[in-house]
């Protein structure tokens, strides 16, 4: 295996590689790599960083010693006094939320930017539609939390300024307080993530569609091949790659999602997701050890992500 | 590769440009420079009002507050004598982000004073400055103000603008059209709330939302409720974390709101209405062409709000408040002014905020209400001169009860409250608020 | 992907377009109306006055009269037109571009003779350091170089983890992907220190550091699979030639992965352009940038947030251009003809 994968690609003198990778390196240890280990740090001390975690316990309550604020982080959310409430307490947690938001968002983005990619490739007015799908991402939150709120307004009197609403009583039902009930606010909320990041996807998505070659598909069009078929067979076998890197990119982003929950609710109503529950921690309540074990969780969430990721390329350059 | 030409050079001259427009541009100071035609050396020591004392010409202040738009006007607007008497520039900031002062903070790069909140003297008491030594006059300020500016014995905090928030605003016409009177007591409030009932009226208009502060408002009306049942030193215990807040005075004042918070009788739109309504558009209910509610409890800048949209609307006709009938004190808002860096320039900034003159400059320019006793004769509107009478004769001041405790114990109460509007349990939801308050004892 | 597909040479034409059927035109038009409609909303409202806008929805703009009273036009028996005309308003942009802050208009309020504080009511005011006009050029200062710069350093370092050949190459790159997870809000304090240290608080290029090391992970992560699934014979023809790898680098694998260029392009520039926390940290109020400026037309209380209506659009323009401008990098054919013999 070792062989086919050197085989792949070129030896050079020593010390080319760091060349090209020294300045990332750099700018990345101290950007990023040095604040993590940092924030590893304070994730074992207590509100301020003072002295040990340990110290924060109180009486009577369980203490896991310095990871006193990961018991905080892990099982603070949770009402564990019978089964049925903590499965109920878990759903409406911020890990809870995580799932929510991970199974729909991933996938509607993911889904919806793939199949108007490929639609969309077949049209004359191909670059206005693709505008018109990626402007949401060029609204700054605060500028999308303006925009639903105007279609998510409840009003209590017969006047609705939420469009949602508008249509509802229009239909002759009473209005809906959409996002302060749960567990639908949440949804009502992955609504406004996939508004702003299926343009993400897209862009992505039919840049690597167009890279597939012309003459692929012309051959499979002679051969009789209806365009679903052509979806199913060719194009998305070509470009899984780009796929899964989409995927990949979008689960980190969900992971670190922070601005529309904020915006929108303050992760209020049971709809806290991981980064707000951080902010909050961090700075509302100014408890920096609590905030940082948040952070650490986070960060840990994703290596899964990686592994997959690193088996991926493994397996790939082991083709080429 | 003919293609890439063009475009690296758009890129190089773009880069250039920036670089370039980068080491031009002067930093964009955002006040009014004082017009200050000498050659800059020490100001004189006293000029006029203003005690000037080691100040230079040119001298800056750098602030961060959470001011903006027409807030960030009249502070302006109150700074200014004093800017130009002692040729101090400003170089203000402007954030609600509590992470931004944090940062700064914590990166040992803070700003030489801040305006923020009353947790925050307690979060950096380590770094903020003793207002003894800057010269702060105390003398006028009512006691109350100096306790909750003293943290572990040092006087950090000096309080420049309240907001009172145990009001009830309500529309005269609508009340005289209706038949109702002003109540004068507790009691007399509770039998105006059923007989509006029973009339078929609306009597409470109800808010939550408020972004990540939702149920702020029904913090602050429990808070009031206290007031009235239990006194300002119940509460000032709560807060010193000596009653937990499990306590049934506080389950009590729990019920009597709920009662009237999640009811449709009571208030609009019942439990659903109070949750998702925001703040301001509650205010407003009670002052639209076709009003849903006669009477909303709210702090002191509700008219500023239902005169952004009703701009017709005229006090003491169209709207009028009256406080809290029974309470023993008053429930309020706070900013203060708190100082991280002493240069003489802050000094100057203190002393004059602190004297007679800045007491009546900021009631003149009438940014809320200034804790500054002289300003008390100086407001301009009928409306403020009441709100400051009631600040003047309140026998007790206490600030919010979440805002004061530290830690999670503000977000637990806020999503406790709105837990029990939303059908929680009441003991439960009590309980976990008294595990925040004993939890943030011990951090 | 078979060689003697690609051997084949093409000319270099744009493809014929593939005959729509009506299923993917009416698929793509309902798309296109639900993520239109919410930002529709958003434009008609910025053209209201406030009074309208907390109390009518925006979908009744053409019926002139519902609404409070204090917003209806004093003669009930005008005419249409009229009527309309009082309904909408240029207010909420010149006062977003012009930074006004106090309760009415600026233009009722330049009118009046009381001069807003600040003010000159004249046409210098688009330049007020409170209004729109000195936050764009501070926009564009932070923002293109932001992008550039990433982009730059990440193409050397994708490369190398796509074609060369060193010890530790996937453990050094799992880390970076792993980087990428990093909450910003981790990073700001011991980052803020360091510059403070050095002097570099509420500079320019301290910012842009912060931003390129930020945008690092992702940059390298995009590129550098873009740059491993381009064919392996495009590589070994070139190292037959005799090319070492800063020819190929620079000849052969910078044009052919323009596409994902111009995407990482869009998005950091998009990011940054839309940030607002590390422009306040390290720049600080002396320098605004648009968000900033966006920020603070919302007083604490929430009063006038119509002022966000307009300001949110105008201060999506630039990336929308960019955007389009940036369309061209995504055609076909850039594959064809790469390959010769």
């Amino acid at each position: 295996m070792a062989k086919a994968v050197t085989a792949s690609v070129m030896k050079q003198k020593k010390g080319v590689p760091w060349l090209y990778l020294l300045p990332a390196i750099i700018v990345m240890t101290i950007f990023i790599l040095y604040p993590m280990l940092n924030t590893v740090n304070l994730s074992f001390g207590n509100a301020n960083g003072t002295a040990s975690a340990a110290t924060t316990c109180r009486e009577g309550q369980p203490c896991w010693g310095i990871f006193e604020n990961y018991r905080y982080a892990l099982t603070n959310e949770l009402n564990t006094t019978t089964i049925a409430t903590t499965w109920e307490s878990f759903w409406v947690s911020s890990y809870g939320n995580m799932i929510k938001w991970l199974l729909v968002m991933v996938t509607g983005s993911v889904g919806i930017g793939l199949i108007f990619a490929v639609m969309v490739d077949r049209i004359k007015q191909e670059a206005l539609a693709k505008s018109i799908i990626f402007m949401p991402m060029a609204i700054s939150f605060v500028g999308a939390g303006v925009i639903w709120k105007f279609v998510y307004n409840y009003g209590t009197s017969q006047v609705q300024t939420g469009i949602l609403n508008a249509i509802i009583t229009g239909l002759g039902f009473q209005p809906v307080s959409w996002l302060t009930g749960s567990p639908l606010n949440t949804f009502m909320l992955v609504v406004v993530g996939v508004w702003m990041w299926t343009g993400f996807c897209m862009t992505l998505l039919s840049s690597a569609i167009k890279s597939i070659p012309e003459e692929i598909i012309e051959a499979s069009r002679i051969d009789g091949a209806t365009n679903f078929e052509i979806f199913a067979k060719i194009q998305v076998p070509i470009i899984a790659p780009t796929i899964i890197v989409v995927i990949t990119t979008m689960v980190i982003n969900v992971l670190k999602l922070f601005d529309i929950v904020y915006v929108m609710t303050g992760g209020n109503y049971g709809t806290n997701v991981i980064a707000t529950r951080m902010y909050t921690e961090m700075y509302t309540n100014a408890h920096y050890g609590r905030g940082t074990a948040i952070a650490v969780i986070l960060i840990l969430l994703i290596v899964p992500f990686i592994v997959m990721n690193i088996r991926r390329f493994t397996k790939q350059e082991a083709m080429r | 590769m003919k293609q890439k030409n063009p475009v690296w050079t758009l890129l190089a001259v773009l880069l250039v440009a920036s670089l370039a427009l980068a080491a031009c541009a002067s930093p964009t100071a955002t006040t009014v420079p004082p017009v200050d035609t000498e050659e800059p050396d020490e100001t004189e020591p006293v000029v006029g009002d203003f005690d000037c004392t080691g100040v230079t010409a040119g001298d800056s202040v750098s602030m961060l507050y959470q001011w903006s738009g027409e807030e960030e006007a009249k502070l302006t607007a109150i700074l200014q004598p004093w800017m130009e008497a002692c040729g101090v520039t400003v170089n203000p900031e402007s954030t609600r982000d509590q992470a931004l002062l944090d940062t700064r903070v914590q990166a040992g790069t803070p700003p030489d004073v801040a305006f923020w909140n009353v947790p925050q003297l307690t979060q950096y008491k380590d770094q903020l400055v003793d207002m003894n030594t800057l010269g702060a006059n105390a003398a006028n300020y009512a006691g109350y103000w100096g306790d909750i500016g003293t943290i572990d014995g040092t006087w950090l905090g000096l309080p420049v603008k309240a907001d009172p928030k145990t009001l009830i605003w309500y529309s005269p016409a609508n009340f005289d059209a209706a038949g109702y009177t002003v109540p004068s007591t507790w009691a007399e409030l509770d039998a105006l709330v059923e007989q509006m009932v029973s009339d078929g009226n609306v009597p409470w208009s109800m808010g939550f939302e408020s972004g990540d502060a939702t149920g702020w408002t029904g913090t602050d009306f429990i808070q009031d409720i206290l007031l009235v049942t239990q006194g300002p030193d119940y509460v000032n215990q709560i807060i010193a974390g000596e009653i937990a807040y499990n306590d049934a005075g506080v389950k009590e004042a729990y019920e009597i709101y709920g009662k009237w918070a999640m009811d449709p009788a009571y208030t609009v739109a019942g439990a659903e209405g109070t949750l998702s309504t925001g703040f301001n558009d509650a205010i407003l209910k009670v002052f639209s062409d076709t009003p849903e509610a006669y009477m909303v409890k709210q702090s002191g800048f509700a008219s500023g709000t239902l005169l952004g949209t009703y701009p017709d609307k005229v006090y003491g006709v169209d709207y009028d408040f009256f406080g809290v009938p029974g309470a023993q004190g008053l429930q309020g808002g706070s900013d203060w002014l708190m100082v991280f860096n002493d240069t003489p320039a802050v000094r100057s900034l203190i002393k004059y905020l602190s004297s007679d003159k800045g007491g009546e400059m900021w009631a003149t320019i009438g940014f809320d209400l200034s804790p500054n006793a002289k300003g008390n004769q100086s407001y301009t509107s009928e409306e403020a001169a009441k709100k400051a009478d009631l600040l003047a004769n309140a026998t007790g001041f206490t600030p919010d009860i979440g805002d004061s405790i530290p830690g999670g114990f503000g977000s637990a109460e806020f999503s406790g409250i709105t837990d029990y509007v939303n059908g929680g349990d009441l003991d439960a939801i009590l309980n976990t608020i008294a595990d925040a308050q004993a939890d943030a004892m011990v951090q | 992907m078979t060689t003697a597909a690609l051997s084949k040479p093409l000319p270099k034409k744009r493809s014929p377009r593939k005959p729509s059927n009506l299923g993917t035109s009416i698929g793509i038009a309902i798309i296109l109306i639900l993520w239109l409609v919410p930002t529709f909303g958003l434009l008609v409202t910025s053209f209201r006055p406030v009074a309208l806008i907390n109390t009518t929805g925006w979908w009744t703009a053409l019926d002139v009269d519902n609404g409070p009273v204090s917003a209806q036009h004093p003669d009930p028996n005008a005419p249409y037109m009229e009527k309309l005309g009082t309904r909408f308003t240029i207010d909420n942009y010149v006062d977003a571009l012009t930074g006004y802050r106090g309760t009415s208009t600026y233009r009722a309020a330049c009118a009046s003779d009381t001069k807003p504080l600040g003010m000159n009511c004249n046409i210098t005011d688009l330049l007020n350091p409170r209004g729109m006009g000195r936050a764009f050029v501070n926009s564009v200062i932070v923002t293109v170089p932001s992008t550039i710069f990433p982009i730059f350093i990440a193409l050397f370092a994708a490369y190398a983890f796509a074609w060369m050949d060193f010890k530790g190459r996937y453990a050094i790159f799992a880390i970076l992907v792993g980087l990428q997870v990093v909450p910003i809000q981790m990073t700001l304090v011991p980052v803020l220190r360091m510059f403070a240290g050095l002097g570099m608080n509420g500079t320019f290029p301290a910012v842009w550091l912060f931003h390129t090391g930020f945008g690092l992970p992702y940059a390298i992560y995009m590129l550098r699979n873009s740059m491993s699934s381009l064919p392996k014979d495009l590589f070994e023809s070139a190292y037959l030639d005799g090319a070492n790898h800063w020819q190929v680098f620079s000849r052969i694998v910078l044009p052919l992965t323009m596409p994902a260029i111009a995407s990482l392009a869009i998005f950091q520039f998009l990011w940054v352009w839309n940030d607002l926390l590390v422009s306040l940290v390290f720049l600080g109020g002396s320098k605004p940038v648009m968000t900033y400026q966006i920020s603070n037309m919302v007083s604490s209380l929430g009063a006038g947030w119509h002022l966000l209506t307009a300001a949110a659009f105008l201060s999506m323009l630039l990336p929308m251009i960019v955007f389009f401008a940036l369309q061209k990098y995504f055609v076909r054919g850039m594959m064809a003809g790469a390959v010769k013999g």
